[in-house]
């Protein structure tokens, strides 16, 4: 038993080990075109969600400071802050999209 | 025939609720409150989370007795009888003034939107070839708290025209956006001020939406000057980690329009002072 549960373990720390070198090297992939590419994708989010009163608080700010980033040369941080953008706008979108008809809380609507 | 009288009755209530007017909107928070806070009556509600936060109350009680908004109201009385340079001045847009807050907002039929105070001041320079006022910060704040303390004890009686659709239409936009969750927190603005009024956020106690109206400008201790309704809906929806809206855009003035209609009846205080 004690056997296996040490395999068990080696497998969870070289599985560990592989993912964060993969991720690692997908990082140091990052180059111009693929910052580009996701800030393009982060500011199309941005946008959608500004359409329908959606965005939130710090997306604006994040494309920003991944437009700064990719500037200086620093893809990995570009690609990783377009990303959150991103998803903050998809997130944003769907947020503002789901209550697009006007409901009273059930706290209040027992008050009518 | 059962399913058939579920459904009716199913039916009756969604219209019942599709056609909640103002007044039952009102009555419904009115409700909610009382229940919530059986001992305050209705008159404390001009007072915000003073009127359910007894410990805040003293203080700003104290406050009170120096009043920090007072060098603005006399800025504001400058501006109020300083003439534009064209020789015409506020009085002349407003004849009736200074005590003219508690005519804000309404609607305004003709240029089919919401006026609230700010706009029609910035309208008024405008039309007399000044440059509008900032919408948050800076010289408005002064005419706002002259005319606000000018305007001491006036109700508020803000009406929704029933033969103008488009009244309607901006009082349930601002409900609407009242009640939309939004920001990363995913909160509302009820789910502060109706959901957890009188709970604490940090050390502040969240006031109700009734009596939010009534003591505009205010000077935050926060801000450490006079600032406007919308500069602080601009701070409750950063707060929340929503992008604000613009400053006397659109959604904030139907916002304003639903909330001081939640506050009919109630006197105006301002300009206040607040943490």
């Amino acid at each position: 038993m004690k056997r296996a549960q040490r395999w068990a373990a080696l497998a969870i720390i070289f599985g560990l080990m592989i993912g964060s070198t993969a991720t690692l090297a997908g990082e140091m992939k990052a180059d111009a075109a693929t910052a580009a590419d996701a800030i393009a994708r982060a500011e199309a989010a941005q946008k959608k969600a500004d359409s329908v009163n959606g965005e939130w608080r710090d997306t604006g700010k994040f494309i920003k400071n991944a437009k700064k980033a990719a500037e200086d040369g620093d893809y990995a941080k570009a690609v990783r802050l377009a990303n959150k953008a991103e998803s903050e706008g998809n997130l944003g979108y769907q947020q503002a999209v789901s209550q697009s008809e006007l409901k009273i809380p059930s706290y209040l609507k027992a008050m009518y | 025939m059962k399913k058939i009288l579920i459904s009716l009755a199913v039916l009756l209530v969604a219209a019942t609720t599709v056609q909640a007017g103002p007044e039952e909107d009102r009555m419904a928070f009115i409700k909610y409150y009382k229940g919530k806070f059986p001992s305050v009556p209705r008159d404390e509600y001009a007072n915000g989370a003073y009127a359910i936060d007894p410990i805040g109350r003293e203080n700003w009680e104290a406050i009170e007795e120096f009043p920090p908004y007072e060098p603005f109201i006399d800025r504001g009385q400058e501006m109020w009888e300083k003439p534009f340079a064209n020789g015409k001045g506020y009085k002349d847009c407003f004849p009736e003034g200074p005590a003219i807050a508690q005519n804000y907002p309404h609607w305004d039929r003709e240029q089919g939107l919401v006026m609230t105070l700010p706009l029609a001041l910035n309208q008024c320079r405008e039309a007399n070839g000044e440059k509008p006022l900032k919408y948050k910060k800076g010289p408005i704040n002064n005419i706002l708290a002259y005319i606000a303390f000018q305007s001491r004890g006036k109700v508020i009686n803000v009406e929704v025209p029933k033969d103008d659709p488009r009244a309607m239409a901006a009082f349930e936009e601002g409900k609407k956006f009242y009640f939309t969750r939004r920001g990363q927190l995913n909160f509302s603005c009820s789910t502060c001020h109706v959901q957890n009024t009188g709970l604490k956020v940090r050390t502040e106690i969240l006031s109700p939406s009734v009596g939010h109206v009534t003591h505009w400008p205010v000077y935050r201790s926060k801000w450490g000057t006079v600032g406007t309704l919308h500069r602080r809906f601009t701070g409750c929806n950063k707060n929340i980690r929503a992008k604000p809206m613009k400053a006397q855009g659109p959604e904030y003035r139907n916002l304003e329009y639903f909330l001081s209609y939640l506050s009919n009846g109630l006197e105006l205080n301002g300009p206040g002072a607040r943490k």
